[in-house]
C-alpha cells in the first residue's frame, strides 16, 4: 500500500487519530509521517532519510573504491555503503549525513579483539577445506586449497 | 521442542518480547549488496568453520542451516515466528542461518550485514538478552576479523547501524495508549532522545494487534550499555503510563468487550488472521486485568496461528482452509487453557 500523502513510498506508519470521538485513519511513508510531526515512525525513516539526503548531492568526479569499485553515487543511489573500505575512500563526503544521522562521529562503546593472529586463519582455510571436502564440493575446495598454498608460500619467503 | 514464545516464565501482558541485535562484517569482504556469488560462498563458509571450531557450550547448541535448504514456506514461517528478517526472506541464495533449538538465538548470515547476531526472549529481558548476544561476538571474533573504524565503530552496510551496530527493541501491548491517544506524544518525546516506537502487525491494514516495538535509533556515539540502560527506562515510564490508563477505562464496557471476544475465539469456525489479532489483543488486555485467566498464550497463538505457521502444520494451501484450521487450532487451545 502506497502513502497516502505523496503516493510514492510503501505506507509503513499506520495512525488512527481520536478526536470529538471520531477515529480518523490515516497509511502514510516514514517521511510524510515525519513531516506531520507525527512520533510513530517506521524504524526505516533513517534509512529513507539518509538516501533522500545524499541523493541530493552530486558527486564532483568519479572516485572510486580500490577495494570494491563502489562510486560515491552508486552508494547514494541505494544508500548502502559498498564495503569497509568505502568509509575511507569517501570518509569527507560520508560524515556530515552520519552526523546528520547520529548527532556524533565518534564511536563510543565495545571495541573488537582485533589480535587475531595471522597464522591462524591459514589453520582456519584448512577447516574450511575439511568442510568443503566432507560435502564434496571439490570445485570450492581447490579454491580454497589454492590460497592455503599461497599464503603458506608467502609466509615461507 | 519449546520455543521461546513458549516461556512461561517471563511471560508479560504489556512487555511481550526483548530482542537484542548486533550487525557485524567481516573486513576483508565487500558488504552484501556488492558481494558476488562467489564471496557470499566464502562468508557462508567461515562463518560455518568458526562456529565448527568453538568447543563452547553456547555454541555447540547451535545448529547451522543453508538457507537454500530451507522451503519456501518454512522460510516464510520462520519470519512469522520472528526468527528471520522478511529482508532476509525475499531471496535464499548465498544465505545461512544458524540456529538455537528454542529458536531465541538466530545468527543471519548474509542479510544486509554479513552477520546479524539476533537474541529473543519473552518478556523484558533485555540485560540477559544482551549478554547472550556480547557472548556469541566475542566468540565470532576469536576466529573472524570485523569490520573496525576507531572512530566510527563496527562499519555496516548502512551508516545508520554504524557505531555499536546494536538494536534493542522490546514489544510492547499498549492497547490503552492507543485507544487513548497518547502514543503519538510518547513516540514524539522518545524520538527525541533517539528512540523511536513502531507499530508491529497489521501496518498498513486494518488489524490493530496494539503491538508496538520501542528501539534504540541511534548506534554511534551510544554506548551499548547505555543504549539498553536508556530503553529500559523508556519502557518503564511506557508501562507505568499504559497501567495509568486503566484508570480512565469504564471497566464494564471493557469486560464486555474481552469476554465476547473470548466467546467468539471459543466458538468460531473460520477465524481470519485479521480478526484473530484483534480479538487477541483484547484477551492479552483482559489477562492483565484480571478478566482471563493467566494460563492463555496469546503472542504464542498469534504466531502459530500465522498464514505459513498453519501452512506448515496442516499443509493447507487456500485462504478459505486456513481460516477453517485456525479456527479450529484457536478453539482447541482455548478448550486447553479453559481447563488449566
Ligand atoms: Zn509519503
Ligand atoms: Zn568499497
Amino acid at each position: 500500500m502506497k502513502c497516502e500523502k505523496c503516493g510514492k513510498y510503501e505506507a509503513t506508519t499506520h495512525i488512527h487519530t481520536l478526536s470529538n470521538g471520531v477515529v480518523s485513519e490515516k497509511y502514510l511513508c516514514s517521511l510524510c509521517a515525519e513531516d506531520e510531526g507525527l512520533g510513530v515512525t517506521h524504524h526505516n525513516s533513517i534509512d529513507l532519510l539518509f538516501s533522500s539526503l545524499l541523493g541530493d548531492i552530486k558527486p564532483k568526479e568519479t572516485k572510486k573504491c580500490t577495494f570494491c569499485g563502489a562510486t560515491f553515487s552508486q552508494i547514494t543511489e541505494k544508500g548502502k555503503v559498498g564495503c569497509a573500505k568505502c568509509y575511507e575512500a569517501f570518509r569527507s563526503e560520508l560524515l556530515p549525513y552520519i552526523k546528520r544521522v547520529h548527532g556524533s562521529t565518534e564511536h563510543v562503546g565495545n571495541v573488537p579483539n582485533s589480535s587475531i593472529p595471522e597464522m591462524d586463519s591459514v589453520a582456519q582455510l584448512r577447516e574450511e577445506l575439511n568442510i568443503l571436502i566432507k560435502e564434496e564440493n571439490y570445485e570450492q575446495a581447490a579454491v580454497v586449497r589454492d590460497k592455503i598454498r599461497q599464503m603458506e608460500a608467502e609466509s615461507n619467503e | 521442542m519449546s520455543n521461546w514464545y513458549s516461556d512461561k516464565e517471563n511471560k508479560n501482558c504489556v512487555t511481550v518480547s526483548t530482542r537484542i541485535r548486533l550487525a557485524r562484517n567481516l573486513s576483508d569482504l565487500a558488504f552484501p549488496s556488492q558481494m558476488t556469488n562467489e564471496a557470499r560462498e566464502e562468508l557462508k563458509l567461515r562463518m560455518k568453520s568458526a562456529i565448527k571450531q568453538n568447543n563452547s557450550p553456547l555454541i555447540k547448541s547451535l545448529k547451522y542451516i543453508d538457507m537454500a535448504d530451507v522451503p519456501e514456506n518454512e522460510i516464510n514461517a520462520m519470519v512469522e515466528r520472528h526468527v528471520i528478517s522478511p529482508e532476509f526472506a525475499r531471496t535464499n541464495t548465498g544465505k545461512a542461518i544458524i540456529l538455537s533449538d528454542d529458536e531465541s538465538i538466530s545468527i543471519m548470515v548474509g542479510e544486509e550485514d554479513h552477520i546479524r547476531i539476533q537474541v529473543i526472549l519473552a518478556g523484558l529481558c533485555l540485560e540477559k538478552a544482551y549478554k547472550t548476544a556480547q557472548e556469541l561476538d566475542s566468540i565470532l571474533n576469536e576466529k573472524l576479523s570485523f569490520a573496525f573504524d576507531p572512530k566510527l565503530g563496527y562499519l555496516t552496510e548502512c551508516p545508520t547501524n554504524l557505531g555499536t551496530g546494536l538494536r534493542a527493541s522490546v514489544m510492547m501491548h499498549l492497547p490503552l495508549l492507543e485507544s487513548t491517544g497518547q502514543l503519538k506524544q510518547i513516540g514524539d518525546s522518545v524520538g527525541k532522545i533517539g528512540f523511536t516506537v513502531r507499530g508491529i502487525y497489521g501496518e498498513g491494514s486494518k488489524a490493530k494487534s496494539s503491538l508496538y516495538q520501542i528501539s534504540n535509533q541511534i548506534t554511534l556515539g551510544l554506548s551499548e550499555e547505555n543504549a539498553i540502560k536508556n530503553l529500559s527506562q523508556i519502557v518503564e515510564q511506557i508501562i507505568e503510563k499504559e497501567r495509568k490508563a486503566e484508570g480512565y477505562i469504564e471497566k464494564i464496557v471493557l469486560e464486555d468487550k474481552i469476554l465476547r471476544a473470548k466467546g467468539v475465539l471459543e466458538n468460531c469456525r473460520l477465524l481470519t488472521s485479521e480478526e484473530m489479532m484483534n480479538l487477541l489483543s483484547l484477551i492479552n488486555l483482559g489477562i492483565r486485568l484480571g478478566i482471563i485467566n493467566s494460563e492463555y498464550e496469546t503472542i504464542k497463538l498469534l504466531i502459530e496461528a500465522g498464514p505459513y505457521m498453519l501452512m506448515k502444520k496442516y499443509g493447507t494451501s487456500t485462504p478459505e482452509e486456513r481460516d477453517i484450521k485456525r479456527a479450529e487450532y484457536v478453539r482447541e487451545q482455548f478448550e486447553a487453557y479453559r481447563k488449566a
